[in-house]
């Protein structure tokens, strides 16, 4: 149990600068995931506050404590890797036993036998406790490498990547298990990925980190929905939002006079609403793959420039002029490489930003 | 023009059998991915037909000759790897005119070969520069290029995308899929990634343990799989399957799953197309998860159900439905269910649901 708040941070390695005054709020018994490309901060973030590195700037609280004096051990974090870091030659229950056998403070024997118990039931390992570890898929090591963080009932669980490693099809039913096994153990987790996908299904709250700064924060629907500038819009989301340079006349959307134009809608979610104050100004609009139709007397021209099958509905890229657009459709739809289409979109759902700053007008205001 | 075709191809690694008995012909322009996990088989089986590979039995063809006891120099195929292997003190002109410098062409005429192959990929201002100052996506672009100029009866590809972040590779696939609809060469791709195969492929060919599953287009793959590895590898969330009761009360027929007392009503005819198979409780349905229909109000069909995990995914969420002691996923409207443990209804839309015998995992092969 643990509230985490980081104020101001900032880290640099050398003229290398990680990290630049970041503030993050991280709920008890939240489940938050930090997303990122490589090389974004995500992982300093996390040995940051598990006291594996120390800040340049700024302070960390747990539970509201400043810890910069604490040592790693005393912050009582676990950490779960990509790299599963077990004991080869020890088998399951040792390996599970190994963090609550400490020289000093060690527990009480029917303890521990408690403790590995639950953790092994809660992650359906059971029946590989008396298994070396080496004899184990890729999937059953990383559950252990949970359990042995599991076993000493931390304060906050910290987790870089743990599922990277693995192949699609696990990695989806892992997805569902760690989730569960957060709801269940009502703990806060701090969860490092570069896959939006992983963020979007996982996360209570998604923080965006980009170039060492969090961009935005915010629940998987308000990051999905309303990203707060171009590079969120285009980071999350598979395929990412559409985004093209135009501008606001008379309430409508101008990419190209004539030939690309569509509707804005008065109150619509992109905040057109701010009418007059945007007119003719250059704007990027941005709409997602699933709300650009294709039909028959749609007002836009395009042509179809590839086709990709995903079975339960197809992305087709749209060429118009020099910008391609993908827009998904249901899987029964008939359209054929290089056929001419028309198209439009839904203008509720058109995302405004400034084409300087790349801010939304939405936040913006 | 190149036909490629493996009659009976075996092979062992020791005493490992990687190929087993593989029959497999490739029509002249076609995109062929190879599908299956690492071990399958997939890259042993291009490095056959590249001629890295000897086999231990059977013909490998090419337009009707058998090459197995060619060297792969002779076979004329271009191979593309996941690691660019570009000659880094070579700029990227030089790259790609390399395999055309041992045929003794006029300068003229590579110098032409070089720039048209480079116009085809975008990269005729990066001619000048060398690998080390390009991009992952540049590189392997290059890659590319050298495979193209020498203009080969096939291209080979193994994985070539498979070390790109997730953005290029989707931008890659696209240029790799047109690449392929204007030089019209028949292509072989290797890949573990359902996606790529599902978005590239004219035919997709699946492998598990050396054996071949299913070849097909990616409609037939996705909506006829022939067993359960199939239906379980391609398709992302993965295809429910779980073990069910087929009952039938007064003349209603219905699909239980997870022990339920009620099942889910399926028309009549599934009795007879599943030809006797129905008394025994050896089946599993399978249904991916946009044919688990779900309504908030009861309605006919629908059973009630619990909602558990819900993932939102932007476009759609994957809701996990409580049925019984199974959970099945479904797709939704994202946010069409507001929270875990709200009580909802579904049912299973006979159209989108499959049959497999449980003990060998083969379709009973019912359309509904």
């Amino acid at each position: 149990m643990a509230h985490i708040q980081l104020k101001n941070i900032s880290k640099s390695f050398g003229a290398q600068t990680a990290l630049s005054r970041l503030d993050l709020d991280i709920a008890d018994g939240e489940f938050f995931v930090l997303l990122g490309e490589t090389g974004a901060g995500k992982t300093t973030t996390l040995r940051l506050i598990a006291g594996l590195e120390k800040p340049s700037e700024g302070q960390i609280y747990i539970d509201g404590v400043d810890v910069a004096g604490w040592s790693a051990a005393e912050r009582d974090v676990a950490l779960v890797l990509q790299q599963y870091s077990l004991y080869p030659r020890y088998t399951v229950r040792e390996n599970l036993e190994f963090p609550l056998k400490p020289k000093i403070r060690r527990l009480p024997d029917a303890e521990i036998k408690e403790r590995v118990e639950r953790a092994a039931r809660t992650l359906r390992i059971e029946h590989l406790l008396d298994r070396k570890v080496d004899r184990l898929s890729g999937g059953e090591m990383q559950r252990v490498s949970i359990g042995r963080a599991i076993v000493r009932k931390p304060r906050v669980f910290l987790m870089d990547e743990p599922l990277s490693a693995l192949d699609a099809k696990l990695r989806e039913a892992l997805r569902t298990e760690l989730k569960n096994l957060q709801m269940q153990l009502g703990a806060t987790f701090l969860f490092v990925t570069h896959d939006q996908i992983e963020a979007m299904s996982m996360g209570d709250k998604v923080g965006v980190l980009h170039r060492g700064r969090i961009v935005q924060t915010g629940t998987p629907q308000e990051i999905y929905n309303n990203p707060r500038n171009t590079y969120v819009a285009s980071f999350v989301g598979s395929p990412p939002m559409n985004l093209m340079e135009g501008r606001l006349v008379d309430g409508r959307a101008v990419m190209a006079p004539k030939t690309f134009e569509l509707p804005l809608s008065e109150n619509g979610s992109g905040g057109a609403g701010t009418g007059g104050a945007a007119d003719g100004r250059p704007l990027v609009f941005g709409i997602r793959p699933e709300d650009l139709h294709l039909e028959s007397g749609a007002p836009v021209e395009a042509l179809v420039h590839d086709l990709e099958n995903h079975g339960v509905q197809k992305i087709v890229t749209l060429r118009v002029g020099d910008l391609q657009l993908r827009a998904t459709v249901p899987a029964q739809t008939a359209v054929a490489v290089d056929q001419s289409v028309r198209f439009g979109w839904n203008p509720e759902k058109v995302a405004l930003f400034d084409k300087g700053s790349g801010l939304s007008l939405r936040h913006e205001a | 023009m190149t036909q490629i075709e493996l009659r009976g191809v075996q092979k062992w690694f020791g005493a490992v059998q990687v190929i087993k008995d593989l029959n497999l012909t490739i029509a002249d322009n076609e995109f062929i991915v190879l599908l299956g996990q690492s071990g399958c088989g997939k890259t042993t089986t291009l490095r056959a037909i590249a001629g890295l590979e000897t086999i231990d039995e059977g013909d490998i063809l090419i337009d009707g000759k058998k090459v197995q006891h060619l060297k792969c120099s002779d076979r004329d195929i271009a191979m593309v790897f996941q690691s660019f292997s570009l000659y880094p003190h070579m700029t990227v002109y030089e790259n790609i005119a390399f395999p055309l410098r041992a045929t003794r062409m006029a300068k003229a005429d590579i110098d032409k070969a070089v720039r048209e192959v480079a116009q085809v990929l975008r990269i005729t201002d990066l001619l000048d520069r060398r690998p080390s100052a390009l991009s992952g996506g540049d590189m392997q672009r290059v890659a590319i290029g050298r495979a193209l100029v020498r203009r080969p009866k096939a291209m080979l590809m193994d994985e070539p995308i498979g070390a790109l972040d997730a953005k290029l590779r989707e931008e890659m696939r696209a240029e790799i899929k047109r690449l392929h609809v204007k030089q019209g060469s028949t292509t072989i791709y290797v890949t573990h990634d359902q996606i790529e195969a599902m978005s590239l492929a004219d035919r997709i060919v699946i492998m598990h343990e050396g054996v071949l599953q299913q070849v097909g287009t990616p409609e037939e793959v996705y909506q006829r799989p022939t067993n359960l590895f199939v239906a379980q590898f391609v398709g992302s969330p993965v295809m429910n399957v779980a073990d069910t009761t087929i009952r039938e009360t007064g003349g209603e027929v219905a699909v239980a799953v997870g022990g339920t007392e009620r099942g889910f009503p399926f028309p009549r005819e599934l009795l007879s197309k599943l030809n006797g198979h129905a008394a025994s409780d050896g089946i599993a349905l399978g249904v991916r998860p946009e044919g688990v229909l779900v309504r908030l109000e009861p309605a006919d069909g629908f059973l009630p159900v619990e909602a558990q995990l819900i993932e939102p995914l932007g476009s759609f969420d994957i809701v996990d439905l409580k049925v019984g002691k199974e959970v099945l996923r479904a797709r939704t409207k994202s946010g069409f269910i507001s929270g875990t443990g709200e009580k909802v209804f579904a049912r299973i839309d006979p159209a989108q649901a499959h049959f497999f015998d449980k003990a060998s995992g083969r379709s009973l092969g019912v359309s509904l």
